[in-house]
């Protein structure tokens, strides 16, 4: 899992182009949206992307991106739970 | 129209510090990377290309020296438009088969992204328009602002033009033989006398006036296209035409701004001009320093608007008497301008 979170912080950054950002300055907990990372809608659309691109993921349900995206915790444990055989 | 303030994010962007002879590494000019940190917040400026970083901080810099919160109308030119998002998007398209694509690069690759970002962070509805007309394109959204001003809709317009080169379009351009291949510097730049030019890109905003100011640097008295003149001839009409609309003559020209740029063919336009109407003027060129692309005449105003004001010529610190100053260009001898600045 920690593997996987410090990975994801990594591709966070070089999909939404947030050079600005470290991978150890993002919160394992911290929020990804609004009064965390700050991201918005159309970041929602690049993560998306990325669990296809990275992960082979397609998020199923439209209505569990606020679930999934909450954090780089909840994406990882996402990713764990639905990763392909 | 009074030119009260200017932006530029160019590759030469001082005027007191404009050099003789510019040393060249390639055939393209790159602008210099625009420093918007002090206009927008980074994750604001993370989806930001080349161009639009240019055309903002552009913007910005011109609405910083005017000392104005909001314009009450933005227009602007630009001929590639963000070639940069562009091909990063079209690239992902071919690439990811038609799949998988995201939405940040397409968002930012119309035309009309920068003024778009422009109005976004000055927090302003007001007219926006941005031309899209090849060699025309900054020339336009000139004539509108002067519009808006004679129709009483604007008395602040930020004015400007924005055109970047990519590598891409870059190699696009070079097959149509459109860039020299061995030019060191900008005196081989005009004496090989071989066909090519240098790319260039850049971009230029100016907030004009309708009223004057302390501030100004120039009056903008007229700005006229023409497209595909048949001959020499027909470009000396449209000169005297223009000057005698504003009451002046040939004499009265004191500095001519030519687009001359390197391609013998490009240049024989000029020469020809030279031995006839603009005989005996003084006449300087500019695309030594900013390259050849189609919203290129933007920079001759920036040009202009700084010879009007600090009544010197580039490259030279003699003082002189400079009241008027003809900007002659055109792009591939399809698109002809011409704009009459006027000094305070």
């Amino acid at each position: 899992m920690e593997k996987l979170m410090a990975d994801l912080k990594a591709q966070i950054i070089q999909q939404l182009n947030l050079k600005h950002l470290k991978p150890e300055d993002i919160g394992d907990d911290q929020p990804l949206f609004v009064e965390g990372l700050g991201l918005d809608s159309i970041d929602a659309l690049e993560l998306i992307v990325l669990l296809q691109q990275e992960y082979n993921i397609k998020l199923a349900n439209a209505e569990d991106g606020p679930k999934v995206f909450q954090s780089v915790r909840t994406m990882a444990e996402y990713i764990t739970a639905n990763k392909p055989a | 129209m009074y030119i009260q303030a200017l932006g530029n994010i160019s590759p030469q962007t001082d005027f007191n510090q404009l050099p003789q002879k510019v040393d060249y590494t390639s055939n393209h000019l790159k602008a210099i990377d625009a420093d918007i940190t002090e206009f927008v917040n980074p994750n604001i400026a993370r989806r930001m290309g080349r161009i639009i970083k240019m055309g903002v901080a552009a913007a910005m810099a011109s609405m910083k020296e005017a000392g104005l919160e909001k314009p009450d109308a933005i227009t602007m030119g630009t001929a590639y438009g963000c070639l940069e998002d562009t091909g990063v998007f079209l690239k992902k398209l071919v690439e990811q088969n038609e799949t998988m694509l995201t939405p940040t690069n397409f968002i930012q690759s119309t035309h009309n992204t920068v003024s778009g970002q422009i109005a976004l962070l000055l927090k302003t509805h007001c007219y926006n328009n941005t031309f899209v007309h090849r060699g025309f394109s900054f020339e336009s959204a000139l004539q509108d602002a002067i519009m808006l001003m004679n129709e009483n809709d604007a008395a602040h317009v930020l004015v400007g033009a924005a055109d970047e080169i990519t590598d891409a379009s870059h190699k696009i351009l070079s097959r149509f033989d459109l860039y020299k291949n061995n030019v060191a510097n900008s005196e081989e730049l005009f004496s090989q006398h071989t066909k090519g030019t240098i790319a260039g890109e850049g971009s230029v905003f100016f907030m004009m006036n309708k009223k004057s100011s302390e501030k100004d640097y120039a009056i903008l008295k007229d700005v006229t296209t023409f497209y595909k003149p048949i001959g020499n001839h027909a470009i000396t009409d449209r000169i005297n035409k223009l000057l005698s609309s504003n009451g002046l003559s040939i004499n009265d020209i004191d500095v001519v701004i030519n687009g001359k740029n390197g391609d013998v063919q490009n240049d024989r336009v000029y020469e020809q001009l030279e031995e006839n109407i603009f005989s005996g003027k003084t006449s300087i060129t500019y695309k030594q320093w900013c390259g050849e692309f189609p919203t290129s005449s933007a920079y001759a105003l920036w040009l202009a608007a700084n010879i009007a004001k600090h009544q010197q010529l580039p490259a030279d610190k003699t003082n002189r008497s400079i009241k008027h100053i003809l900007v002659y260009n055109h792009y591939q001898n399809i698109h002809h301008s011409l704009q009459l600045v006027t000094a305070c």
